[in-house]
């Protein structure tokens, strides 16, 4: 069990390693394949939201970082 | 060679070009920034598997790839690359980054080693090779497709061939080119190539991706220099948003790498 987890957390830790970052890209990525599946959105739309996603992911984790430096 | 062969040749050529440029971007960047042992393995990895499949799909790999998947794939890797990295140089270039993390302490060691003329150990490192691997990979099956598809327009037998050849050309003329700006890079600054890196493969993650969930970028492959601008920008606003906030004794300046002052790297 413990050997899974490590080797669950150093597959994270090689690919994301960094959970708003992980979010950030997942929610920009499903959005983006939701819109451009039902049309709902133009085709602009849905290029600017899916770039707003990760630098809004990329933000919030640098954010974060500022917080925690702070306390 | 005939008009409509020679329109083929020169289309594979120039189409092969931009994608063989997009490949070797990542491989140069993984190589002078992790190292060239991890570039070229992972290069050569995705040739065998390149290789495979084409041997095994033939013409027909136009049918029975998916490269909107493998778009989506790639690009999903990529941001997730590109997002770590820049993540660690704008904390370094804000000031921010703890200057004693481990990473740092190898980085320190590794310059140390360079400044007494030693080579660093060449070790196989696991992103470098997946990164060079998969971008190789993606750009090689979209070359295969130029190849393919420029190839079976003209109603000539060797209209493949002489696509191909067009590929061949492109790959040649790239790495030619790239040899010359190897020598140029590796004098840059850690952070600042790790910046750089961050930069091109959170772009090139956001323009495959994007293609592969079927966003139509504007200009096509131009989008991506805007892509690099855009992102380039936003970051250098992130390092001046973070900056005020560093506290003055974490700016230290790594012996070994610079020894002129405004020219500290911040680990």
């Amino acid at each position: 069990m413990t050997r899974v987890v490590g080797i669950a957390r150093a597959t994270y830790n090689f690919f994301a390693g960094d959970a708003i970052i992980l979010t950030a890209v997942v929610v920009a990525f499903v959005l983006a394949a939701l819109l451009e599946g039902s049309s709902a959105a133009g085709n602009a739309v849905t290029a600017a939201l899916f770039i707003a996603c990760i630098v809004g992911g990329l933000t919030l984790t640098l954010g974060r970082e500022l917080r925690g430096r702070k306390r | 060679m005939s008009g409509p062969l020679w329109a083929v040749f020169i289309a594979a050529f120039l189409a092969s070009t931009v994608e063989f440029v997009e490949a070797f971007t990542i491989v140069l960047v993984v190589g002078v920034t992790v190292n060239w042992r991890s570039s070229l393995a992972g290069t050569g990895l995705a040739a065998v598997a390149l290789a495979i499949i084409v041997a095994i799909f033939g013409t027909a790999l136009v049918v029975f790839v998916p490269l909107g998947v493998l778009r989506v794939a790639v690009g999903v890797l990529l941001v997730l690359f590109g997002l770590k990295w820049l993540k660690k140089a704008i904390l370094r270039y804000a000031g921010l980054k703890a200057t004693h993390d481990e990473e740092a302490i190898y980085e320190e060691h590794l310059a140390e080693m360079r400044a007494r003329g030693e080579v660093p150990e060449q070790r196989l490192d696991p992103f470098g090779v997946v990164t060079s691997f998969k971008s190789v990979l993606l750009e090689g099956l979209e070359v295969a497709f130029i190849v393919i598809t420029f190839g079976a327009q003209v109603k000539d037998q060797n209209g493949v061939a002489i696509a191909a050849l067009g590929a061949v050309a492109a790959c040649l003329l790239v790495v030619g080119l790239g040899s010359v700006v190897r020598a140029p890079l590796q004098r840059v600054p850690e952070n600042t190539l790790k910046y750089v890196v961050g930069v091109m493969l959170t772009s090139f993650g956001t323009f495959w991706g994007g293609e592969g969930l079927g966003i139509s970028w504007w200009n096509s492959d131009l989008f991506l220099v805007i892509l690099v601008l855009f992102y380039a920008a936003v970051t250098g606003l992130l390092v001046l948003w973070l900056r005020p906030y560093a506290p003055s004794r974490q700016r230290v300046r790594v012996a070994g790498i610079v020894d002129q002052p405004g020219q500290e790297v911040l680990r």
